[in-house]
């Protein structure tokens, strides 16, 4: 019952900050010259520097929920799928893991660059809104091929 | 300006604890048992699956926060407009590591 509970409060917090980084790397990316009144500039208009602290908290809670169910997933899940030899669902999940901890410790750098607006902040968003995308995805693809008991 | 040095050391350590297998401990999940290194646990062949995630993630916060200490704050300065090219690259070496599961 607890990894249940752990995992819809990992889906939620995932789903919050995939929400907030697209927001925020669309404000970032989005073309001067498109007109106002167009969707897509009223979706970036708001002020996507508020969006720093609640993506560094949001992504930070998401890894801490994560790495509280991963022993039940190595344990429960990725052992099975091991020896059904099906290599590609734990190749992504690995890597959703490692992207998961780099990510972790990106936030310092991403939250200085953006009070600084050093140059890399750009970079940094577009990166960790990879991280969230990439782990949002994967961890909605395993958890189909083989969910937590 | 010492989260840009830790996030760059963070992220080259990382990438170096994965690829050369320098966890700080490793976590057995089965007994709920943690190890030093790569130490394997008593009775390793039933001590279940190890997990190194958490001991890399040890290793590389030590090391960045080293280095977020230790780095000058002029090459901080100069590195700081670059900082998102190293968990990109941390995660290419990732990938590289990962792909044997492919």
């Amino acid at each position: 019952m607890l990894p249940t509970l752990l995992l819809t409060a990992h889906l939620l917090v995932g789903v919050a900050l995939l929400g907030a980084v697209t927001h925020q790397s669309v404000g970032l990316l989005r073309p001067p010259s498109i007109r106002s009144h167009r969707f897509i500039a009223r979706y970036a208009k708001v002020d996507h520097t508020a969006f720093t602290a609640s993506i560094a908290v949001l992504f930070g809670l998401s890894v801490s929920l994560g790495g509280l169910i991963y022993p039940t997933y190595r344990l429960h899940v990725r052992m099975p799928i091991e020896e059904s030899f099906a290599w590609w669902p734990i190749g992504v999940f690995e890597l959703k893991e490692h992207f998961g901890g780099i990510g972790i410790g990106l936030l310092p750098g991403y939250i200085c660059a953006w009070r600084s607006r050093a140059g890399s902040h750009v970079g940094l968003t577009l990166v960790l809104a990879f991280i969230v995308w990439w782990n949002f995805l994967v961890g909605h693809v395993v958890n189909n091929f083989r969910g937590l008991p | 300006m010492r989260g840009t040095a830790f996030s760059a050391a963070f992220s080259c350590a990382y990438a170096w604890a994965l690829a050369t297998n320098h966890p700080l401990f490793l976590y057995y999940p089965l007994h709920g048992e943690l190890r030093w290194g790569t130490q394997a646990a008593h009775g390793s062949a039933s001590g279940g699956p190890a997990m190194a995630w958490y001991g890399i993630v040890a290793t590389a916060s030590l090391i960045g926060a080293l280095v977020a200490v230790c780095m000058p704050r002029r090459l901080v300065l100069t590195m700081a407009p670059y900082l998102w090219l190293f968990p990109l690259g941390a995660m290419v070496l990732c990938a590289f590591c990962v792909g044997r599961f492919v």
